[in-house]
């Protein structure tokens, strides 16, 4: 027996609740001690941390911050769709299992090992270094710590285009074609708008992931590229700076901002490429 | 949407899941585990309050667990020194997180009160030794040899006591690098582009913020003014000689860091581990910039195992113990004292790297506006 | 030679040449991509496997198998890992599908709840949640769940660490589901399952699940590599998984620490292989 459509409405809040209920309590009170933390100074509440947080050394990190993660998921997301694009058609299964299970791997890897991977090849004693002719500290510059993060960053897209890829019908491919048109007609009227929405939805997570990576650039680059990452985990994890709590939460409350930033770019980008797709 | 009888089935499984783990605090404060002679571990601040060493030694062997943190083996000789409490003793020893920070201990000490798995015993920093204090965090105790640990080294009530310490020093590959620099004025040459590298970056890592420290005494500051070394970190980013890179024995063996500024008795163990790999690792104290620091040692004050925590101090402060820390290269704070009874292992102490004159110490004032100014300027220095 | 007479009909040549062109541009996506990921890879495994004095040598990588703990942090980050996508997958997927069906005004919250773990490190995370942690110990104290907010922290198996994954796998579990519900007609399939007469369940279990199996399955092989690869938080709030576990037995020992993040990737990679063979993920057509 189909029940009454009336039902519809209140079954989505109850579909989503338990979601909504576990992110309010493991994320929602980290949150709110947090927002409590960055409105602390000397016990009092008080705006003079984020205040700081947006002035000098700190604005530069924030910028540097939000500068390299665009770029990484502009260039990540690009790179990363033509690998899943080539990954997605080959013809070998083996090939396809092992490129998407290894991106898994690599999409979570990070920290010490990745930079010493770096150091080891493009490091001023690198491997590559010396035939390729890099002058030294080429690797510990803005550019540098890029080439790195995409190392993480192209298995991301690759894993969240593939699923995507998979969707686009060869039928489609067929109808193009059989209509005359080329190749690039078929990418850009047909597949790219079917995509777009995936596309936009791995940029963004890109950005986030790219935005909030500390252990490498802290094990390879130092203070030398301005991140504010850096920052945070100076205050709150270290073996100089005491009493700078507070600060890392404000700044870590300026994250979220920009991350707010983003996805009110975002969503309206989301719901217009998306809209014919429903 | 379910069924009765399935909705039913869960509500009766999540109630076990809750009650499985329901229990409110057991009421009374912890009062701490007591002896058989009826002695409070957690409370005692000698081992005369246990009735004598070897009392305490009991009470600690029936606890048979100690739990430390942020104790790296080949830091201060740590790995032996853990080593042989354990054989001395059969007290097993669970070292959690070796590279953790100071600030990691004391949030370990904070987010754990009242658990089985807080640490109870700290090394930490000077600064957060002070700070720890300050906040109650700690179990005043006064080891054997209390009295002859110099004034300045120790907490009056024993809350933290210095253990060890070293110079901020310049480490060298040997073979890579035809002439090893000795003073900051050397690091500046040309010939050592790309090789001059820190033990991570000194907004996060003590011995990189004690190394812009000895720069700028080096440079014309003074414990007042470290300005001068941020400067001379400046220049020397702009000559090219910096290496970003943080110094791990990974990078050293791989080239990539073949100076690096650290600890002495970092610098001066990492000379026999890489001499097995062929590279032969020189430490010299820079002779314009000398800064001598201290790390402090401190009992969690909701420690699980007091008796045990008690007894790792004593043996810290015993001869044998900061014999152990010599071997790895570091100065003990009782080395004035033992040199002049003779219970120092001469040996030893001969091969401490050589350094002139008597250390001086900013105080914790000094060193908190010192961290300000490079918290403020660093970033703006080195990334420009 | 033979000559073209102008006769051929263009057609069958037509396809030829653009899937030779498609060939030659995936292996030259496939070469630079091998490069760039594997020239690194290999110059750590060099300097893991050879030393001036010793020559080629995988003593490293005996080392570590061999070493204390190692089936026992193994074992702890693979409960935690299977944990993890349990609960994962069972709040997000009616919760995408419910916000997807009936309430799609609730789609933009659910894009930002589940984007704002990413932008929070994970630093600031444990700092929050310690602080929640150390407040709610307090707080709770004379009440029952205060043994609840106790074993949530057991070692044995910490459910506070499987409540930080999911919090912090939130993000990719759903952007592929969304990618998986989006290429298949969800609304259509449903309406069609419940007209037919089926239960939610069932609708959920034989018609749903099974459509998005690829996306459910790229869900939980990326929910088990950041599991088994999670370092920052583990090690914050104390506890020794695999990840931190290969850290602290590495010691400062340069060849073992790097040998032990290789081989970390190597075994996380086989048992991902291992599980996409086994639940046999299938190509759609």
């Amino acid at each position: 027996m189909s029940r009454p459509r009336s039902s519809g409405r209140s079954g989505g809040w109850l579909g989503a609740l338990p979601l909504l209920v576990f992110f309010a309590l493991v994320f929602g009170v980290p949150a709110v001690a947090l927002v409590a933390g960055a409105f602390t100074a000397q016990g009092r509440p008080s705006l003079d941390n984020l205040a700081l947080s947006l002035r000098g050394g700190y604005l530069t990190a924030l910028l540097g911050s939000v500068k390299l993660s665009a770029v990484v998921a502009l260039s990540g997301a690009v790179l990363g769709t033509f690998l899943a694009h080539a990954v997605v058609t080959s013809r070998f299964r083996l090939l396809r299992e092992a490129v998407l299970t290894a991106s898994g791997v690599l999409a979570n890897f990070g920290g010490v090992p990745l930079a010493f991977f770096w150091i080891a090849t493009l490091g001023n004693s690198g491997v590559v270094s010396g035939p390729a002719g890099l002058p030294s500290g080429a690797l510990y510059t803005f550019w540098g710590l890029a080439v790195v993060y995409l190392y993480f960053s192209i298995p991301l897209m690759v894993l969240v285009m593939a699923p995507a890829l998979d969707g686009l019908r060869p039928q489609w491919r067929e109808a193009a074609a059989n209509s005359g048109a080329t190749a690039w007609h078929y990418w850009r009227y047909v597949a790219l708008p079917v995509l777009a929405p995936a596309m936009l939805g791995g940029v963004v997570l890109l950005f986030g992931s790219a935005f909030s990576a500390y252990a490498t650039a802290n094990a390879m680059v130092g203070t030398v590229v301005p991140l504010v990452t850096l920052k945070i985990a100076a205050a709150l994890t270290g073996d100089v700076l005491i009493g700078y709590e507070n600060i890392a939460l404000a700044l870590s409350l300026d994250m979220i901002v920009v991350a707010g930033l983003v996805m009110a770019v975002y969503l309206p980008l989301q719901r217009r490429t998306s809209r014919w797709l429903h | 949407m379910f069924s009765p009888r399935a909705r039913a089935a869960g509500v009766a499984a999540a109630l076990t899941l809750v009650t499985a783990a329901c229990g409110a605090a057991p009421g009374t404060q912890r009062t701490g585990q007591t002896s058989p002679g009826g002695v409070n571990a957690a409370t005692a601040t000698s081992a005369a309050d246990f009735g004598g060493l070897d009392k305490l030694v009991e009470a600690a062997k029936k606890e048979g667990t100690l739990h430390v943190i942020a104790l790296p083996p080949d830091w201060a000789n740590y790995g032996e020194i853990i080593e042989k409490f354990q054989a001395k003793y059969g007290i097993k020893i669970e070292s959690e997180t070796p590279d953790a920070s100071s600030a990691d201990e004391i949030n370990a000490v904070k987010t754990r009160k009242g658990q089985d798995r807080a640490p109870d015993v700290l090394d930490l920093g000077q600064s957060f030794a002070l700070s720890g204090a300050g906040e109650g965090l700690f179990a005043p105790y006064k080891v054997q040899g209390f009295d002859r640990i110099p004034e300045g080294q120790k907490e009056p009530t024993g809350l933290w006591v210095n253990d060890y310490g070293g110079y901020v020093s310049i480490g060298c590959d040997a073979k890579k690098i035809t002439t090893c620099p000795t003073s900051y004025k050397d690091l500046l040459k040309p010939e050592y582009k790309g090789k001059v590298a820190m033990n991570g970056n000194p907004t996060k890592a003590g011995s990189a913020f004690a190394g812009v420290y000895a720069a700028a005494l080096a440079n014309g500051g003074s414990f007042d003014d470290i300005q001068p070394g941020i400067d001379f970190f400046k220049k020397l980013k702009d000559a090219g000689n910096y290496n970003p890179v943080e110094t791990t024995p990974a990078t050293i063996e791989k080239g990539e860091t073949q100076i690096s500024i650290d600890w002495d008795y970092n610098n001066a163990a990492y000379a026999p581990q890489m001499a097995g790999k062929g590279i032969d690792w020189k430490v010299n104290v820079p002779t314009d910039g000398k800064y001598f620091q201290m790390y402090a040692q401190a009992i969690n004050k909701d420690a699980p195992h007091p008796a045990a925590a008690r007894l790792w101090q004593e043996y810290l402060y015993s001869a044998e113990g900061q014999n152990l820390f010599l071997k790895g290269f570091a100065r003990p704070v009782l080395l004035p004292a033992m040199t002049a009874d003779g219970t120092v292992d001469k040996a030893l102490a001969g091969k401490l790297p050589q350094v002139e004159g008597e250390p001086t110490f900013p105080t914790s004032r000094q060193v908190d506006a010192a961290k300000a100014k490079l918290a403020g300027g660093w970033d703006a220095a080195i990334s420009g | 030679m033979v000559a073209l007479t102008g006769l051929e009909p263009a057609a069958p040549t037509a396809p030829a040449a653009p899937a030779a062109r498609a060939r030659v541009w995936r292996g030259v996506v496939f070469l630079l991509a091998a490069l760039y990921f594997l020239v690194p890879l290999g110059a750590s495994l060099w300097y893991t496997l050879y030393t001036p004095a010793a020559g080629v040598s995988f003593a490293p990588y005996g080392e570590l198998l061999a070493a204390e703990g190692f089936a026992r942090s193994l074992l702890l980050s693979l409960g935690l890992a299977a944990a993890t996508i349990a609960v994962v997958l069972l709040l997000a997927l009616p919760a995408m599908l419910a916000v997807r069906l009936f309430a799609p005004r609730l789609r933009p919250v659910m894009e930002v709840l589940c984007t704002l773990p990413l932008v929070v490190p994970p630093i600031t995370f444990v700092a929050g949640l310690a602080t929640s942690l150390r407040a709610g110990t307090d707080v709770l104290a004379p009440t029952p769940f205060w043994a609840t907010i106790i074993a949530v922290q057991d070692p044995g198996f910490p459910v506070v660490l499987v409540l930080a994954y999911v919090v912090l796998v939130l993000p990719f579990v759903y952007r592929s589901l969304d990618a998986g519900l989006r290429t298949m007609d969800v609304r259509t399939l449903v309406e069609a399952a419940r007209n037919l007469g089926a239960s939610w369940p069932y609708v959920l279990l034989r018609v749903v699940v099974p459509n998005l199996r690829p996306a459910l399955a790229s869900a939980s092989f990326l929910t088990l590599a950041l599991v088994l690869g999670e370092y920052t938080v583990a090690s914050l709030l104390g506890y020794q998984p695999f990840a931190v576990w290969i850290v602290t037995v590495s010691g400062s020992r340069g060849q073992l620490s790097v040998a032990v993040s290789i081989l970390s990737l190597l075994i996380i990679w086989l048992l991902l292989l291992a599980v996409s063979t086994v639940f046999g993920r299938e190509r759609k057509s």
